[in-house]
């Protein structure tokens, strides 16, 4: 199985920049994916591939397009032999979809989402009319988040949404980071029916306090629940940084105060209603 | 025989001599008499006989009234429409030409019953009804040795799966294609045809191997190993020639295809040229290049799609024309609940899909608006709207025009706020009022809340505001009647017979405005069809009963008995 990485994040967030860094550490051919509509045809230019293979694709949903370019990219990069694959996910995409996709074609095995935010751009995106929601959702359901030219400030905004994030500086290297580091989370198989997406994800924001062992609890023994982050108000009023996946459920204590606020990422059969219990 | 009506003897002369010369047999004056005729001109709405001449109408009137033509030319009065009524050609300003020739090779069953000239396909509303069905019609495969059947939809027809298809038929291989088009279903017969082994796609979550099922990407996955079938020129053309028969069932004479490029630009246009450009096809179609989708095609630019595109009208002929328009898109499919949402959103929390950022949006219209085109919008959630409208509101502050065409397509979701700014803004809505039929009862219960469902479709606000408003089917994903478009606008029930929104239904005057003149406005071809009157293009629609005197309840249900293309009588027999 070929393993797999999805890069996402708002246009101009510098997808295109960390692949090209990529391509440079990369010791053996990878393939490269570019998921956007129009003229990221450009963007694909600017991706210098000696060795590896760039395909760029369009999108829509199968409603209106039969010829699946994604689908036969991947089949493609099957034949060619190469090492990992990456796939640059639009500007628009919704991280949980893409990470659908990358779950479904048979031969890939998916690593997990990076999501990329550009410090400069993020305030003025996040209370955009039409983005907000999209870039948020690229924010909260990826499984790393890193963050490029800031200030404080935007730090601090970025803060608001995860604690779970790493800047330019602290990267090492990309290839670990979207290889090794992303394998570690790496998710189980899931066959499950659902009208658009095998995941969704819910954002549970409440004043009622929660008490932590019946959360953790919970959230161990619901096999609909795929992953879960974000913060907890306890009983004692301590807020705490939940970090859930299938394999690991990790509660920190956060000196960020704030109501809970996070993210469930879920099959279609979750009843939000069991979560009832959790409620101190 | 002396020339045109009684005008001054040099003009007719003139005229004369030129008759004389290319036509004199051809310009014999025939003259339709009909129980009523609905113009669709303002100021003579209603007529008993039009006289045409060379695919032309000279006049519509009485057979009082045209004896000043009728006396000095040769004429034929043709009782044949006498019992009938006739209206303006119908006209469908949005549909999928290529979507349609892929669906229409293969077999419906589906929860809604669909008419077609080869024979109506009831409405199948119980899993049991739905197995019946598919076991009566396995004997003919709809592809090579595959039988493909679409519409099968879970609440209707109970799930699928390969088990029990193989109860019905192991051998042959059999596709179950869903009505969402979102996923398949195969027998072992199928899955054994097509080479597809557990193998290949194990641990691929959107396949499921036990049930037969491929579904979102693993929907991908199946369809690309039936693309060779279901792609094949020979049936491409068979579904288009199967349209060709659905369009003339439906009474149009006009139709747009508002999205050339949808799979492969060369061969959609090359097939549609060879098959509908031909004497005996009874319908115009209008041309509307996919902005995006032709942008890997010109050569990688926005600026070379426009090139492109501007230079599409050099291949027009008779009945197929490019003209100065463009299609965009904003947000997702209304049947996939992906359109974008304003505040409180989806029910369910999900969020909608942009199909472009909202700077790539404006950045592709601005260089279509600068460069003079009309910009027609698939918008289909209120944000999606939105985004359209606050586009438009800055181009029109960039670079002021008038009667500029920009179209909103599809028309969901919208608030009455937001028709009141199109309307100041000069645009125009071509509604899929069908959505109100088939999804207002699902939308009401599970996905947006009763009070936007039984909105959307918003087409009475549209009417009250002024705004140019038209109905398309956007065929497959409604049938391709103008009449059933207007029944379901006039009347706004839905599948359970509920009625949704009696405020945004529209009189049969305005449905019958919808499907003619304000169509024929949309496609900037209100100069030449979409009314009856002296001048315009002798395209007709022959109807048993008069849809402005009936039942409203019964549009739908009006028998068409023929069209006129330019003069040239399509009779339509099979119903
Ligand atoms: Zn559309
Ligand atoms: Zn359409």
């Amino acid at each position: 199985m070929i393993p797999l990485t999805i890069i996402s994040g708002y246009l101009g967030s510098g997808k295109t920049t960390l692949i090209n860094q990529l391509l440079k550490e990369a010791k053996k051919p990878i393939g490269v994916l570019v998921n956007d509509f129009g003229e990221l045809n450009i963007d694909e230019e600017l991706i210098n591939n000696e060795d590896s293979l760039t395909l760029s694709l369009s999108n829509g949903c199968v409603c209106c397009k039969l010829n699946d370019d994604l689908g036969i990219s991947l089949e493609q990069m099957k034949e060619l032999n190469v090492e990992a694959v990456v796939i640059e996910a639009s500007g628009v995409a919704i991280p949980i979809k893409i990470a659908n996709y990358g779950l479904s074609w048979p031969g890939f095995r998916l690593l997990g989402i990076l999501s990329l935010v550009k410090g400069k751009s993020l305030k003025h995106l996040l209370s955009d009319k039409f983005v907000s929601k999209t870039v948020k959702a690229q924010i909260t359901q990826a499984d790393r988040v890193l963050l490029n030219r800031f200030e404080q400030e935007e730090k601090d905004a970025l803060s608001e949404l995860t604690e779970d994030y790493l800047t330019e500086e602290e990267v090492g290297s990309y290839w670990n980071l979207l290889f090794k580091e992303m394998a570690a989370s790496s998710r189980p198989e899931i066959t499950e029916d659902n009208h658009h997406s095998i995941f969704q994800s819910f954002v549970l924001e409440t004043e009622k306090l929660i008490n932590i062992e019946r959360l953790e609890s919970y959230l161990n023994n619901n096999t609909s629940i795929e992953r879960a982050k974000g913060w907890v108000r306890d009983e004692q009023g301590k807020t705490w940084l939940l970090q859930m996946t299938r394999n690991d459920c990790n509660f920190s204590i956060s000196n960020y105060e704030t109501a809970t606020r996070m993210v469930l990422v879920h099959t279609k059969d979750l009843d939000i209603k069991s979560l009832e219990p959790v409620y101190a | 025989m002396v020339g045109v009506g009684g005008s001054s003897p040099l003009v007719s002369t003139i005229s004369l001599n030129t008759f004389f010369i290319c036509y004199s047999y051809l310009c014999m004056i025939k003259v339709y008499k009909a129980k009523s005729i609905i113009t669709m001109n303002p100021s003579l709405p209603r007529t008993e006989a039009v006289a045409v001449r060379d695919g032309l109408i000279l006049e519509t009137g009485s057979l009082d009234s045209m004896k000043p033509w009728l006396e000095n030319n040769d004429y034929e009065i043709d009782k044949q429409f006498r019992d009938s009524i006739i209206v303006p050609g119908l006209i469908d300003p949005h549909l999928h030409p290529s979507m349609a020739a892929v669906l229409l090779p293969t077999f419906f069953i589906t929860a809604m019953e669909w008419r077609f000239p080869w024979g109506d396909t009831p409405a199948t509303t119980s899993p049991e009804d739905y197995d019946k069905r598919l076991k009566e019609a396995l004997t003919n495969p709809t592809h090579k040795d595959i039988f493909i059947t679409w519409g099968h939809h879970d609440l209707w027809h109970g799930p699928m799966s390969r088990s029990r298809l193989n109860k019905i038929e192991s051998n042959k291989p059999i596709v179950v294609w869903n009505r969402s088009f979102h996923e398949l279903c195969m027998n072992d017969g199928a899955l054994d045809y097509l080479g597809i082994t557990e193998e290949d796609v194990k641990g691929a979550s959107q396949i499921d191997f036990e049930r037969g099922r491929f579904f979102e990407l693993g929907l991908g996955y199946a369809i690309q190993k039936l693309n060779p079938y279901i792609l094949d020129p020979d049936k491409f053309k068979e579904g288009l020639l199967k349209l060709k028969e659905v369009v003339h069932y439906g009474g149009q004479t006009t139709i747009a295809d508002m999205a050339v490029g949808l799979f492969d630009f060369d061969n959609e246009l090359n097939t549609q040229f060879a098959l509908y450009e031909n004497d005996d096809n009874p319908f115009r179609v209008e041309l509307i290049a996919h902005a995006t989708a032709l942008i890997q095609h010109a050569g990688g630019s926005n600026i070379k799609a426009e090139k492109l595109i501007s230079e599409l009208p050099e291949r027009n002929t008779h009945r197929l024309n490019f003209r100065k328009r463009v299609k965009l898109f904003t947000d997702g499919a209304f049947f996939a609940q992906v359109a974008q949402l304003m505040e409180p959103g989806y029910i369910d929390g999900h969020e909608g899909e942009w199909l472009s950022t909202p700077e790539q949006f404006e950045e592709v219209a601005r260089i279509y608006w600068n460069q003079g085109y009309a910009i027609h919008v698939h918008v289909t959630g209120d944000l999606g709207l939105e985004l359209a409208i606050d586009t438009l509101e800055k181009l029109q502050f960039e670079k002021p025009r008038f009667n500029h065409g920009f179209t909103l397509e599809h028309f969901g979701l919208s608030n009455p706020e937001q028709v009141h700014r199109l309307s100041k803004l000069g645009a125009n809505v071509s509604a899929n009022a069908y959505y109100v039929h088939e999804l207002s009862d699902l939308y009401a219960n599970h996905t947006v809340g009763f009070e936007r469902a039984s909105s959307m479709s918003r087409i009475g606000s549209c009417f009250r505001e002024g705004v140019t408003t038209s109905l398309h089917s956007d065929f497959t994903m409604a049938p391709a009647q103008p009449l059933m478009s207007m029944w379901v606008a006039v009347n706004r029930i839905n599948e359970k017979g509920v009625l949704m929104s009696p405020e945004e239904r529209i009189s049969p005057q305005q449905g019958m405005e919808a499907i003619t003149i304000n169509a024929a406005r949309i496609l900037g071809l209100d100069h030449e069809i979409g009314s009856i009157r002296a001048g315009k293009k002798a395209d007709f629609t022959v109807l048993a009963q008069d849809p402005l005197e009936v039942d409203p309840m019964m549009i739908k249900d009006i028998k068409i008995e023929a069209t006129l293309f330019e003069g040239k009588v399509f009779p339509i027999s099979n119903r």
